[in-house]
């Protein structure tokens, strides 16, 4: 800093707005900090000193994110051991710490100002505050995780995100809502291993996965790369079963010159009328009842709209009114049970229905799993319960994990949750599993010491025996219990297939996306891998024959394209008006292309000759 | 295996897509390479291009490369003689009066210049105070005095003494070279393992270095393809690209056959120009309206081909996916001679 700069005297903004200045910025943000911890001035406004401007900013409006640091004093915590121990009597509670001044809370740029020690044994003469616990580091999402200080910093941010894709409890009031998408575990469970931040944030509340007996090995190559095989009668006794809820909604829409839609089966002279069969799962208000059973395409809410235009003047005045059928139908490629139905009305008097629907979704080959430590997988065998391996006590694991997906993305976590979980689960407890909260080693050998008092091998290992044969595997195998999420990613709601579909209107080239059952892209680099390889007629295959193909008629003459009058039965060129056309095989795209040009006011002419 | 054997073994096949596979072939490694280029600093005094900036600098065919280089080897005889070849890269590195000066002092006011010269790089140099004095005074617009060996006295004498007018010939002077090759900013000495020394520099002046005596004038290099072409021809040029493109890609650790590289260099100068392989290029220049209109600027090729009454006879590839018809590659370039009408015409063999 300049000594111009610090002789100038320091500005100070309030939220934003300059408001004054004063001699000394630091010894003004002091002073506030001061007034603050004493209760002059309220917890909620926040004070850095900005030492490189040489400018204080007070901060007291709203949507700052803001989090708790204990103050430290002189090198000396001022959450003292008597504290501790009446909170831990709870004779008093964590406002009491923040009303006299042991806790406050910083935002970001206070936080500027801040020499914050991790760990109490980490205070020196500059510290000024005090992490809480050096877990609260982790957000909301990834503190359900467990053992994060063993897993390789790559795999947290992966970790939060399969977190926060799994099916669990999402709400307990989901029988009340109407989410336009959600997603419900059938029988979600607490971990066997958690964490103090997991309970803390009552994250029991709203569990997101299941405790699967995992056994690290492979199955005749089918859980390569990340796959997994999972137990048959594990999935039939309801393992990762979860329902699947979308809401359909509909509302009677008012249109200019008095006209509204209207719910009600639609009459067989409206515009676009699906045939009787269509509606017959409707009531009589137009609306499906509740625990029907419906298919893709089939109408849920009947509902007619007036037509787009305004209609002719008949000779009869105004005619009879025109409708269009405007129903709502489920999705293509989705099906399920009527859940629930709401009726209701906007707050502009306008008539709403919601419809709920239902569908189980039973893990199947292709759905993805995951653990909380970013190790994902997606089921490729479902093998049936006497094929899979057993343990000498008979323990079926419920899902074989590949050995090989752990080496290399060190995910040390999931090797332990491994072992506590299993620990856990015989002796009937529930591990802890905060981040820096222990020694992996003598976390290893606790549990250890108690699989072994259970029985079991200290490191978790077991021989087991191959179902087919009922013979022992040569070597033992490394088997226990994690916490694993489902996932809401599901080939249910992803497969696609078509041979043969619908086709855009502009080029008549296949359609794209899976809710317009389209094709799959033949890209330029795709293109250019057969130019490459010379396939020229199976290039012409996807380029022309699949795709937009047209018989188009050319004039010999003047080279323009003309049309086939189909009452005549001659071929016509509109330009000069003769019949001398031929009749050419060209992709639909050129001949828009042509058009097109043509509205550049370029006129192409085509000129034919046989080959 | 006799040449001509080996060469017809190597020969490609008719109709194969030998531009498509060699774009690829190139394209592929290409993704691979990182955009940013790290100089590598230290060691090499001489800065050079590197990796895919190369790559697209070569490509695009651009003027002047961003770091122009010259390798230059020395008659036989003196290549070992490290006093001969010392006398020769004096010659060669352009030494300018910036490098030599300590300070300078200016008075913009009476328009004089003080030159404080720089008695250690004078004689790095194996220049004088004089040879820089008689150098400057071929000026016009000053006047030049030597005060002693390592100062010079220049005052400004040209019309209409405004401070703008002194202050731009002063920045001249500074700029000015003493001895050298323009254009040349360093020259290093290097000696290879058998003793030979070759003179590498930053910056390309093929035409200056090659008068001056001693210089193998057979074994120049330098990686300015413009000044390659303008000296040498158009295939030096070629050959040029083809060397600078293979070199880069194998720095980069990268496996390409060289045939492939040696396409795109005759891509780039079969006109006997240097084309880049772009919208202004080889691509930018095809034959076929609907290519061109493919590629890029669709509007613009349109609205042109119909002023010249172009005609696009469908032959290349990308006109005739885009009409839906078989592409002349590959297995679509085979044709019946004999057109199906006149088998007609044929009459059996009547038999005895």
């Amino acid at each position: 800093m300049s000594d111009k700069k610090q002789n100038e005297k320091c500005h100070v903004y309030l939220d934003g707005k300059a408001i004054g200045v004063v001699k000394s910025g630091a010894r003004f943000a002091d002073e506030i900090r001061k007034n603050r911890r004493t209760g002059l001035v309220s917890g909620e406004v926040n004070v850095a000193y900005m030492k490189k401007l040489n400018e204080v900013h007070i901060n007291a409006d709203r949507g700052r994110a803001r989090r708790p640091y204990i103050i430290v004093e002189d090198g000396v915590s001022k959450l003292t051991p008597e504290i501790k121990e009446k909170i831990k009597s709870k004779e008093i509670d964590f406002n009491y710490l923040l009303r006299k001044g042991i806790i406050e809370y910083l935002d970001a740029e206070e936080e500027e100002n801040v020499n914050a020690a991790l760990t109490e044994d980490a205070i020196d003469d500059r510290t000024t505050h005090l992490e809480i616990d050096p877990a609260a580091m982790f957000g909301f999402t990834f503190s359900s995780s467990v053992f994060q200080e063993y897993n390789s910093v790559g795999r947290h941010p992966i970790s939060s995100n399969f977190i926060k894709q799994s099916q669990g409890l999402y709400a307990i009031n989901f029988n009340n809502r109407y989410d336009p998408r959600a997603y419900l575990l059938f029988y979600p469970q607490m971990p066997m291993v958690n964490s103090t931040t997991y309970r803390t944030l009552k994250l029991n509340r709203h569990p997101s996965g299941q405790n699967m007996i995992i056994a690290l090995s492979t199955y005749f190559g089918y859980n390569m790369k990340d796959a997994l095989v999972i137990n048959r009668a594990a999935i039939d006794r309801g393992l990762g079963r979860s329902v699947f809820y979308r809401t359909y909604g509909d509302e009677e829409r008012r249109y200019p010159g008095g006209q509204q839609d209207r719910f009600k089966v639609p009459p067989a002279t409206t515009e676009g009328y699906l045939g009787e069969h269509a509606y017959a799962m409707l009531s009589e208000d137009g609306i499906i009842e509740p625990e029907m059973e419906i298919r893709e395409n089939g109408v849920m809410i009947g509902k007619v709209s007036p037509p787009r235009f305004l209609e002719e003047q008949t000779s009869f005045g105004v005619g009879e009114e025109k409708s269009r059928d405007n129903s709502v139908t489920l999705r293509a490629g989705e099906e399920g049970t009527i859940d629930s139905v709401l009726v209701s009305e906007t707050p502009g008097a306008t008539k709403i229905v919601k419809v709920r629907v239902r569908n189980i979704k039973i893990p199947e080959v292709g759905d993805k799993f995951a653990s909380r430590h970013g190790q994902k997988g997606v089921i490729a065998l479902i093998v049936p319960p006497e094929d899979m391996p057993f343990t000498k006590d008979g323990v079926v694991p419920d899902i074989l994990l590949n050995p090989l997906s752990l080496p290399s993305r060190m995910t040390f976590g999931h090797m332990l949750e491994t072992l506590g979980a299993k620990a856990g689960a015989l002796s009937g407890k529930q591990f802890d599993g905060t981040a820096f909260s222990g020694n992996g080693r003598d976390r290893v050998d606790n549990y250890g010491a108690l699989l072994e008092q259970h029985g079991f091998d200290k490191f978790g290992d077991e021989f087991l025996y191959d179902g087919r044969t009922g013979k022992k595997f040569d070597s033992s195998i490394f088997t226990g219990i994690v916490y694993f999420n489902r996932l809401l990613h599901m080939v249910s709601t992803k497969l696609q297939v078509r041979s043969r579909g619908p086709v855009q209107i502009l080029t008549h080239q296949p359609t794209e996306g899976k809710p317009r059952k389209g094709g799959l892209k033949f890209g330029e680099m795709e293109r250019d891998a057969l130019v490459g390889y010379g396939a020229s007629l199976l290039l012409k295959d996807r380029m022309l024959e699949q795709s937009d193909k047209a018989d188009i008629w050319i004039c010999k003459d003047c080279g323009d394209v003309g049309y086939f009058d189909h009452i005549k039965n001659v071929p016509v060129c509109p330009a000069d008006g003769t019949n001398n056309l031929e009749r050419v095989e060209i992709s639909y795209a050129f001949k828009l292309l042509l058009d097109e040009i043509k509205s550049l006011h370029i006129l192409p002419r085509v000129r034919l000759h046989s080959e | 295996m006799a040449k001509d054997e080996a060469h017809g073994i190597n020969g490609v096949t008719p109709g194969e897509a030998v531009g498509v596979v060699a774009a690829q072939s190139i394209g592929e490694p290409g993704t691979q390479m990182v955009l940013k280029a790290f100089h590598s600093a230290g060691i090499s005094s001489v800065i050079t291009t590197k990796g895919l900036p190369r790559i697209i600098e070569i490509v695009d065919a651009r003027k002047k490369p961003k770091f122009p280089i010259m390798e230059i080897r020395l008659e036989k005889g003196i290549e070992k003689n490290y006093a001969k070849v010392r006398e020769i890269w004096r010659k060669i590195e352009e030494v300018k009066v910036s490098n030599v000066i300590t300070n300078f002092d200016e008075d913009l006011k009476s328009g004089t210049l003080i030159l404080h010269l720089d008695k250690e790089k004078l004689s790095f140099y194996e220049i004088t105070g004089k040879t820089v004095a008689s150098r400057l005074s071929k000026r016009e617009d000053l006047s030049v005095e030597q005060m002693d060996s390592e100062t010079i006295k220049m005052k400004y004498k040209g019309k209409g003494r405004t401070a703008h007018m002194v202050r731009t010939a002063f920045v001249n002077v500074l700029g000015s070279a003493i001895v050298g090759i323009k254009g040349i900013i360093k020259a290093t000495v290097q000696q290879a393992e058998d003793g030979t020394y070759t003179i590498t520099t930053s910056g390309s002046n093929l035409e200056e270095v090659m008068k001056i005596d001693g210089v193998d004038k057979w074994h120049l290099y330098s990686n300015d393809i413009f000044e390659v072409m303008r000296v040498y021809g158009i295939d030096a040029a070629r050959n040029l690209i083809a060397h600078e493109l293979d070199e880069v890609i194998k720095e980069e650790g990268f496996t390409v056959s060289f045939r492939h590289i040696a396409l795109v260099a005759d891509a780039m100068t079969h006109t006997g120009n240097i084309k880049s392989i772009g919208r202004h290029g080889v691509a930018g220049q095809k034959e076929s309206v609907f290519a061109r209109a493919a590629y890029e600027e669709t509007v613009k090729h349109f609205t042109n081909a119909s002023v010249f009454g172009e005609i696009d006879h469908l032959k290349g590839v990308a006109e005739n996916i885009l009409i839906g018809k078989q592409i002349g590659l590959g297995t679509g370039i085979i044709r019946l001679t004999v057109k199906k009408d006149d088998l007609k015409k044929v009459k059996p063999k009547k038999e005895d």
